[in-house]
């Protein structure tokens, strides 16, 4: 029994840890590159899962053909958000006040379409690897197992594209000096772009690998962000190593605070441990400084 | 404007300059004018059919606008983006609801601990978040929404209800009153409100703590470099717009007997977001022109129902980014151009020289 507690809660929080990973990955990384925060990432974490639940319901195809398209469409929403809403007031005096509020009104204007399109009622998208193993009493999904793997995976991928690629190290330029890089004809608007691109790709894919865990309705995209925006604040905003280990930092103690106190008491732990963590070390476990990021 | 001993000399030895400043004095006409049409418009509707349905819109509006006009207080003037307006509201409306119906306290005593238990929830949040730069406030705050938001439905049951929100919290006792009067009664009160945090909002934008704010908002730098507190100019005006938003959650929740825990929801937000924007965010009308606006629409407007939500959403991006002064400098620049008193000279040379002043 002693044991089982202890397996569920530290499988939990491995889980749990990388769920907020994958979501705080994009946070981070638009955060760090332009400076934007993005408080449309639930929306296109739902935009994601939604377009996969209706390839998979509608069209009835497999959900490998479904987590492509629900990426996909993530990606293009972002890029849309971008062009109408990001671009026309990069470079200007109100940059964080227009952006901050257009990314609220956008997603709560995607919570309504996807209450009208969809219903309220909870839907199921598939797992991508079925099945389970029995740990000490524990389910071990293999859904989760994947989770994990991509999350790890994402963040070294990610690491690797900024550090090793023209357009990961276009990205850095921009992000730490915009006016150098420009004189050095990196297309500024257009790293913008690229970033919120992928940043909302990596949004569609959490959102299609998290929604059998979550389920989906119109504002299941709201709690994942928080979770992603503790997270991003815990490890340093604009740190991506920040992001992974608050990540799992996070989630193991949530995990155990929900297992041995209840679920009641997780979110208030959480917020606790990270006002705690803000008094000590205000700027997250990496924090860096204004002038370097990524 | 517990600050202004502080800052007063300061302020005495420059000899601010009134006519100059970036404001204008309200002429008295105007405030007793308004005051006097608000005692006068409840008795006037009650000779209608619709009166009464018209009082009951007005309340509402009274209360929002005081909700938008503290948001816009930090938001506007101080820079500081919260996002726990809605939070503090329900901190407010469940602090005197409790009260009222696990205590059974009178609900005008116990309206006085929901603007105090605000102003505790707001330096609580502000304390660890304000010295920090303003992206960790939007965090901090959304967390603290969320927060409020699964206390309030998963909380002990004198709290969550099991999970709907307080549902019989005694009503104000209007001594007799029923139908219309009680209304016309509730309209005064919710009016008195209004009158004292518009007044109180209006007072500290002009003190020196609001200029401070101001200053911090347009230029960080240079408004610390010039001596003013960053961290107490903040949270004081974070604790004062926490103490309105609080009483009107108080105000709501014994005028509606109860409060659910659908007030959290996303499209709460979005209604007084839309009040700032749309109004003009940053301007002391704007909020007021914006809650009159939002909530003349939602009535007009009601048969599109769903559609609201996504439409407001949309206004509000378009509106912050292509148009992000809003409806109210739109509306005063042609009441100066075609209506208004000819500007003084000495005024509109020192008003060119004025940064960031919209």
């Amino acid at each position: 029994m002693h044991n089982t507690q202890l397996v569920q809660a530290v499988w939990g929080g491995v889980l749990f840890g990388s769920v907020y990973g994958l979501m705080a990955l994009g946070l981070t990384l638009v955060w760090g590159a332009v400076r934007l925060l993005n408080l449309a990432h639930g929306a296109i974490f739902i935009v994601g899962a939604y377009a996969a639940y209706w390839v998979v319901a509608s069209l009835h195809l497999p959900i490998l053909v479904a987590l492509p398209v629900g990426v996909l469409t993530a990606a293009a929403f972002a890029t849309m958000m971008h062009v109408l809403f990001i671009r026309p007031v990069i470079g200007k005096r109100g940059f964080d006040n227009a952006t901050l509020v257009a990314t609220v009104g956008l997603s709560i204007s995607v919570s309504a379409a996807a209450l009208l399109i969809f219903n309220p009622q909870y839907k199921v998208v598939p797992p991508v690897l079925k099945g389970s193993n029995n740990v000490a009493g524990v389910e071990i999904t293999y859904q989760g197992l994947l989770v994990i793997a991509t999350s790890l995976a994402l963040f070294a991928l990610v690491y690797l594209f900024l550090t090793y690629t023209r357009q990961g190290m276009a990205i850095r330029a921009v992000s730490q000096q915009q006016e150098a890089a420009s004189l050095m004809s990196i297309p500024v608007v257009r790293t913008y772009g690229v970033v919120i691109a992928i940043s909302g790709a990596l949004a569609g894919l959490a959102g299609v690998l998290l929604s059998p865990f979550y389920f989906l309705n119109p504002s299941s995209g709201f709690n994942p962000m928080i979770q992603a925006l503790i997270v991003t604040i815990f490890g340093g905003l604009g740190s991506i190593r920040g992001a992974l280990v608050a990540g799992y930092v996070l989630g193991i103690f949530e995990s155990f605070v929900e297992v041995y106190f209840g679920v009641a008491w997780a979110l208030p732990g959480v917020f606790l441990l990270i006002i705690l963590m803000l008094i000590v070390r205000p700027n997250g476990l990496f924090g860096i400084g204004e002038v370097r990021r990524l | 404007m517990t600050t202004q001993p502080a800052a007063a000399p300061a302020a005495a030895r420059i000899g601010v300059d009134v006519d100059a400043a970036p404001w204008r004095r309200v002429p008295l006409a105007t405030v007793f004018g308004a005051l006097f049409l608000g005692l006068l418009l409840p008795i006037l509707l009650e000779r209608f059919d619709i009166g009464e349905y018209l009082v009951t819109l007005l309340i509402l509006f009274f209360m929002q606008a005081v909700v938008a006009q503290s948001w816009n207080l930090i938001m506007g003037y101080g820079g500081i983006y919260s996002f726990a307006q809605v939070a503090l509201f329900a901190v407010g409306g469940w602090t005197t609801g409790v009260l009222a119906h696990s205590l059974g306290l009178n609900p005008y005593l116990a309206i006085i601990f929901a603007p105090v238990l605000a102003t505790v929830a707001a330096l609580l949040i502000g304390l660890p978040t304000l010295r920090l730069r303003g992206t960790y406030v939007v965090l901090m705050t959304l967390a603290f929404h969320e927060l409020a938001r699964v206390f309030a439905i998963t909380g002990p049951r004198f709290i969550s209800g099991g999970g709907y929100g307080l549902t019989i919290v005694p009503t104000f006792s209007t001594g007799g009153a029923v139908g219309t009067q009680r209304t016309i009664y509730l309209y005064y009160l919710a009016m008195l409100i209004f009158a004292v945090a518009t007044f109180v909002i209006w007072r500290v934008i002009r003190s020196p703590l609001g200029l401070a704010a101001t200053a911090l908002r347009d230029s960080e730098t240079y408004a610390v470099s010039r001596g003013i507190n960053q961290f107490r100019v903040r949270l004081l005006l974070f604790a004062i717009s926490a103490f309105f938003t609080g009483l009107a959650g108080g105000y709501l929740t014994h005028y509606e007997g109860g409060i659910s825990t659908s007030v959290f929801d996303l499209s709460r937000l979005i209604d007084l977001l839309a009040m700032i924007v749309i109004g003009g965010w940053g301007t002391f009308m704007g909020p007021i022109l914006g809650a009159g606006i939002v909530i003349g629409l939602d009535q007009a407007l009601v048969g599109i129902g769903d559609y609201r939500a996504l439409a407001e959403g949309l206004i509000v991006a378009v509106i912050a980014v292509f148009a992000p002064q809003g409806l109210w400098p739109t509306l005063r620049g042609v009441y100066d151009r075609y209506l208004g008193p000819e500007p003084q000279a000495a005024a509109e040379a020192v008003a060119d020289t004025e940064p960031g002043a919209e």
